[in-house]
């Protein structure tokens, strides 16, 4: 069913914060492996080190210790910019709080990661356009941040994700500051995602959640508990 | 390579950034407003003197050259040149008889305490003995009446040719000629006005009467004045030829030994050119140390500002990283902003310069009767606003670098979790 060619490898990965004498843990020694196409829950109490976990596949941060490979590319051997350059073409972030940019219209933030890429303006505007049409705000583009509904900014959020046509999609609690209904609504948009052939990945500590994803992978003080796939839904 | 598209996102980032802040803005560009209208002021300050200086030097002759006891400009050794002899009248018309190349020449004497009595009213001024010859020269054109004649000249008559500055001070209704005035008892008939002539350092021109000769011999005697040579070298390009005749010549009738020093001074306008330079360089000095200062005095401030910039944005710049902004992405987008404060801070001290440029004309002129500023334009010219936006644009650059770098190397996930 899923394809085998693995886009996410880690090996012993892990990531120690020092403050001051004393060192955190965020990260021991952990291995995961992710394929194409795969929608996957990351799980665990708070300080679990599932942000931790999500940051380092995303390519933001970088682990203390350990390999990881990304879509066959070796990351720890890449530098900032290289790392930002994956981060563009190969990755969407969706977050939280969504952290879109708060003076730029629905259109202007989507447009923001193939401002980067160097895409050029007439071609940026329709593919942000067609992007925010497929999230179901068509009619929004030029609507501030401030001028949509939460569950719309994260739609906003979503769009500007996929823009690039990412290899992977990453969201650390994207429903976190949503009500259940409007949480419901957009993890429909992730399951129709994935459903598209996305790799899908998210953090949650919500079950109602995480049950959308086909696997569940829990974490416990910086190590993997449990690594399940999802008979749950099909 | 930095994209277009991101050089434009960073522009818009910054105008609406510099637009959102508006008075915060402005305020923190105080300095550079400061800065950038020191600039014009010193520019066109510049401009404008040396634009009087040329006004001057051509009024009264770049082509004179003038025989002197004295060094005019006071080079030279000043006992050395006491101790030289008079140049006599009668050396005088040697090398007139003999001198080839000039154009014209002849004899001029002076008496630097004169005074000139009309009416009740008496003031001090400097009288010159010249011949009629003096009025072909540049010196000597005349504004009102005529200058003497050969006849006038020859027969020593009581005739004089007042300066421009005497007939305002003495005749302010403007009506001298034909009126009568007196130098040591004896009354003189006023021919002439000469045209002004003397501008910034050089208004004792103005305050000069012109008598001939002879008639100067029988009002202050010729004992103990020494001489000097005018002479009108035609053109700019005789100027050497008739400089190196005049040296040879004088050398030859005051008997220097060739082992010897000139015993006597070769005066040229273009000799005061050494003076309008200092004057330009204390400017120079005086303006680019204030400017200098002000400049340092406005990038801390908006070097400081962007610091707040940087700090309040923390959280967006994350945002950029993560979505695939490189470094100098970042660092471009804050340098924008910071070249666009300094602008904006430029768009602010053009109006002001002008206003100040505009008024300091006027009140030069007219208030304070400094006629000589009216041959500067009242507008600052646009090469000197280029100059002055270009300044702003490299102060802007210089003062964002470090936030600009200090935003580009923040660590995306703490950015991220910034609060
Ligand atoms: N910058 C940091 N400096 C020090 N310790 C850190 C830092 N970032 C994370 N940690 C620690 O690493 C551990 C894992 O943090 P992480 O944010 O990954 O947890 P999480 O599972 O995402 O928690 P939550 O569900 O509350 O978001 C925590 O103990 C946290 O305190
Ligand atoms: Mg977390």
């Amino acid at each position: 069913m899923t394809s085998p060619t693995p886009i996410i490898n880690i090996e012993h990965i892990s990531k120690i914060y020092e403050m001051g004498d004393e060192k955190v843990y965020a990260l021991r020694d952990v291995s995961l492996t992710i394929s194409k196409g795969e929608y996957v829950a990351l799980m665990g109490p708070s300080g679990s080190g599932k942000s931790t976990l999500m940051n380092m596949l995303g390519c933001l941060d970088t682990p203390t210790s350990g390999r990881y490979e990304f879509n066959g590319a070796n990351v720890n051997e890449l530098d900032d910019d290289e790392l930002a350059e994956i981060r563009n073409r190969e990755i969407g972030f969706v977050f939280q709080t969504f952290n879109l940019l708060p003076r730029a219209t629905a259109l202007s933030n989507v447009e923001l990661p193939l401002v980067y890429s160097g895409m050029k303006a007439d071609a940026r505007h329709r593919r942000a356009a067609e992007t925010l049409a497929s999230v179901g705000l068509a009619e929004r583009t030029g609507h501030k941040p401030n001028e949509l509904s939460g569950g719309q900014r994260q739609r906003v959020a979503i769009a500007r994700a996929l823009v690039t046509q990412p290899s992977i999609i990453l969201a650390d609690e994207p429903t976190g500051n949503l009500d259940s209904k409007t949480g419901q609504e957009i993890m429909a948009l992730f399951d129709e995602l994935y459903r598209q052939g996305n790799t899908v990945i998210l953090v949650t500590h919500e079950e109602d959640i995480a049950r959308h994803a086909r696997r569940i992978v829990r974490l416990r003080d910086g190590l993997i508990e449990s690594d399940k796939s999802n008979g749950a839904s099909a | 390579m930095i994209r277009s598209g991101e050089i434009i996102e960073s522009f818009r980032i910054a105008i609406e950034s510099v637009r959102v802040n508006l008075m915060r803005s402005i305020l923190t560009t105080a300095g550079v407003v400061v800065g950038v209208v020191l600039v014009v002021l010193m520019g066109w300050t510049i401009k404008g003197l040396d634009a009087v200086w040329e006004q001057t030097i051509s009024i009264i002759g770049k082509d004179m050259i003038y025989v002197d006891k004295w060094n005019w400009t006071g080079g030279g050794n000043w006992r050395l040149m006491e101790a030289r002899k008079d140049i006599t009248l009668a050396q005088v018309e040697q090398y007139i008889d003999r001198a080839e190349a000039p154009e014209l020449c002849m004899p001029t004497v002076r008496s630097w305490g004169a005074n000139v009595v009309v009416g009740n009213q008496s003031l001090r001024c400097s009288a010159m003995g010249v011949t009629y010859e003096y009025g072909m020269t540049p010196a000597g054109e005349i504004a009102d009446g005529r200058f003497f004649n050969q006849i006038e000249d020859e027969q020593a008559a009581d005739v004089v040719v007042i300066g421009h500055n005497i007939a305002k001070t003495l005749f302010p209704g403007g009506n001298a000629l034909g009126k009568t005035l007196k130098i040591q008892q004896r009354p003189l008939r006023i021919v002439g006005v000469v045209e002004k002539r003397g501008f910034l350092f050089m208004d004792f021109i103005d305050n000069q009467v012109f008598v001939p000769l002879l008639t100067f011999r029988t009002l202050y005697g010729f004992q103990g004045r020494s001489f000097s040579i005018a002479i009108k070298a035609g053109n700019e390009a005789m100027l050497s030829v008739v400089r190196d005749e005049a040296v040879g010549l004088m050398r030859e009738i005051r008997n220097v030994p060739p082992s010897r020093d000139d015993d006597f001074s070769i005066n040229e306008m273009k000799a005061f050119d050494a003076q309008a330079a200092n004057i330009r360089l204390y400017i120079w000095i005086v303006g680019i140390g204030l400017t200098v200062l002000s400049f340092i005095v406005g990038s801390i401030g908006i070097m400081n500002i962007m610091f707040v910039s940087v700090t309040e944005r923390t959280k967006e710049i994350g945002v950029r990283k993560a979505i695939g902004a490189k470094r100098r992405s970042i660092a471009v987008q804050f340098l924008v902003e910071s070249t666009l404060l300094c602008l904006t801070g430029a768009l602010v001290a053009f109006p002001i310069s002008q206003i100040l440029v505009g008024s300091t004309q006027w009140l030069a002129v007219h208030v304070f009767d400094f006629e000589a500023a009216s041959v500067v334009s009242p507008f600052i010219p646009l090469d000197l606003l280029g100059i002055a936006a270009a300044v702003a644009v490299v102060v802007g650059l210089a003062a964002g670098l470090v936030p600009a770098l200090k935003a580009a190397m923040l660590n995306p996930v703490e950015a991220l979790r910034f609060e």
